[in-house]
């Protein structure tokens, strides 16, 4: 019959997807996770985070990566990402854009420092 | 890769600091320890500033402003040479004073909450995997400041999501750890705010 033609197809669909309800990402190896872990109990969830909320996040960072590349490639010099254009895009975020600034002004003073360092070495 | 919940002697961290390492490393000393390089001093202050960055720049945004006003007698050239210098002294004390609020706060911190910090400092996602999935999608490759400043606002995304899950979780009357149905409140809480970037759908206004 033709039910059960269909059937043995329905079955392997969800053979497949081992990787829960979560639709859309969910056949990607997980990048995150235990960074993820860290970070949410840095931020004030529990010390064992559920594994679902986890995979939740590590969804929604990666969307949002990709979300800002897509955006930085297409404004300033298109197709490439650069500092500037990341910038751009944050300016209307006071919280974005004030980590952004200090990362980079604090990798400038960390760089100066350790071209210093060598320099100062390489005398003696 | 490094484990953050390990924490290294101050003096393995001083010959080849990472920018993101050397930064969350900072939470092991408690105030200036006998460090060699004076950059080491530098990088703890201008990580103690981090913290509360943005209302030492709130309080120096106001008190620009105030300046700004009072400032209209004065012939322009010679306000515009002592401005800078004054907002720059300003800022330097601010910035001391919250250095310093910063460490009697830490001081004062139970271990359980010394472990939390330590973890809010020191988690960070990895720069490989940032950049591979960058380039994964430009199909060209980037600098390593872009992966730095990727990394750095992913960071601050996942808390704003995660805080906001919180106070969900703490409305809706249930305790921690988080579960699904709190994270996606949050996100769609923060869509309405429009914190969350989509390039999806275009806005309708009326329907």
């Amino acid at each position: 019959m033709a039910e059960e033609e269909d059937d043995p197809t329905f079955d392997e669909e969800f053979d497949d997807s081992g990787n829960g309800a979560e639709a859309g990402h969910g056949k990607r190896k997980r990048l995150f996770s235990k960074e993820l872990r860290c970070m949410m109990y840095g931020f004030g969830d529990d010390q064992n985070p559920y594994t679902e909320s986890v995979d939740i996040l590590e969804d929604l960072v990666i969307e949002f990566i990709t979300e800002m590349t897509h955006k930085a490639m297409s404004i300033g010099r298109q197709g490439r990402v650069q500092v500037e254009d990341i910038v751009f895009l944050i300016r209307k975020d006071p919280r974005k854009f004030a980590r952004v600034k200090d990362l980079l002004t604090m990798n400038e003073e960390l760089k100066r420092a350790r071209k210093a360092f060598d320099e100062a070495n390489y005398g003696s | 890769m490094a484990d953050p919940a390990r924490m290294k002697p101050p003096a393995s961290t001083a010959p080849e600091p990472k920018p993101e390492e050397s930064e969350e490393n900072e939470v092991g000393n408690k105030g200036p320890t006998g460090s060699e390089a004076s950059a080491e001093s530098t990088s703890q202050q201008t990580v103690k500033d981090d913290e509360k960055s943005e209302h030492a720049k709130e309080a120096t945004t106001g008190e620009d402003e105030e300046e700004g006003t009072s400032g209209l007698n004065a012939p322009a050239n010679k306000k515009l040479k002592v401005d800078p210098e004054k907002k720059k002294e300003k800022k330097q004390k601010v910035d001391e004073d919250e250095i310093q609020k910063m460490q009697v706060l830490v001081s004062s911190f139970s271990e359980e909450q010394l472990n939390r910090y330590e973890m809010y400092r020191r988690s960070a996602f990895p720069k490989a995997a940032i950049k591979r999935l960058i380039q994964s999608i430009t199909g060209t490759s980037v600098s390593q400041n872009v992966v730095i400043a990727m990394s750095g606002i992913s960071k601050v995304f996942a808390g704003e999501i995660v805080e906001e899950a919180l106070d969900v979780c703490e409305k809706w009357g249930d305790t921690p750890p988080l579960q699904p149905k709190h994270m996606r409140e949050a996100v769609r809480r923060l869509k309405s705010r429009d914190q969350i970037p989509n390039t999806k759908y275009k806005r309708t206004f009326f329907h």
